[in-house]
């Protein structure tokens, strides 16, 4: 794998990440708020916009390596987004979680192994 | 509050009380949500098999129209040549719309693990409809998938189950 192919890979699981948050905020924000609110269609674009970028970047790698290859890469997107989401959403976090999302991680990469 | 059944045994009441208090928030949460169609659960199983049959179709879709000598190809852009990668952004926009909706009652950290069941759908289609083989080691990472899922979805369905 180049350098190249590595950089687009995580600039792909990091917009990929950071959308799910952004996206998860402009939906908690609509509880209260409603639909109709500068806040949530900014966040919503700002969501949108990432997951775009995240799409052609796998969209690019998908016609250079096998799909199989760049599985374990979403697998870690699991443990990066229930982090994240601890962190800056500050969602309670249990062991069974934990474990669970860790199992659900090796499982994907495992299976793309294969 | 059911923390009976808890996998991880402990002594601590502290502790104790952290996993009541993660339980009373996961309950409050799901109180509010609708029923039917607008089922958050069932729109992510919707999310969830609009992400399995699009992930087929862009695969299929990009190395009809690969062109890896090309700059370009890096930005994936030239795949939108291709139909099939049209009809997979179709599903993906469906897909999103019922993520969206997810989003706003069930927990990331809980939707996003349970939505990775798609991880095993695929190798799980090839199997039963393409007739691949699955390897003993795929066979392994799907059991560990299973069991992660299981774990994370087991508080949930205590949590239905009371309500």
């Amino acid at each position: 794998m180049t350098f190249l192919a590595f950089f687009f890979i995580v600039v792909s699981l990091v917009s990929f990440v950071a959308a799910q948050l952004i996206l998860k905020r402009a939906m908690e924000a609509t509880k209260s708020a409603g639909f109709r609110n500068a806040q949530f269609v900014w966040k919503v674009i700002g969501g949108v916009i990432l997951m775009t970028i995240s799409f052609f970047l796998t969209l690019g790698l998908l016609q250079r390596f096998d799909l199989s290859y760049l599985y374990p890469f979403q697998g870690l997107s699991v443990i990066f987004i229930t982090l994240m989401a601890a962190v800056v959403l500050k969602e309670k976090l249990s062991v069974r979680l934990t474990i669970g999302t860790l199992l659900i991680s090796a499982g994907i990469v495992l299976v793309s192994l294969s | 509050m059911g923390t009976g059944h808890r996998p991880v045994a402990t002594d601590s009441p502290q502790f104790e009380n952290w996993l009541r208090r993660f339980d009373r928030a996961l309950e409050k949460r799901m109180q509010d949500r609708p029923s039917g169609f607008g089922n958050p659960w069932l729109q992510l199983a919707l999310s969830v098999a609009c992400v399995l049959v699009s992930e087929f179709l862009l695969k299929r879709g990009a190395t009809q129209v690969a062109d890896i000598g090309s700059a370009w190809s890096w930005t994936g852009v030239n795949g939108l040549a291709s139909p099939l990668v049209w009809w997979a952004i179709l599903l993906i926009v469906a897909s999103f719309i019922s993520w969206l909706y997810v989003l706003r009652y069930i927990p990331i950290t809980i939707a996003f693990p349970l939505s990775r069941v798609v991880d095993i759908l695929v190798p799980l289609g090839c199997w039963i409809f393409l007739g691949e083989l699955i390897s003993p080691l795929r066979w392994c990472g799907i059991a560990l998938v299973v069991i992660g899922l299981a774990l994370v979805a087991k508080p949930i369905a205590q949590i239905e189950e009371r309500l």
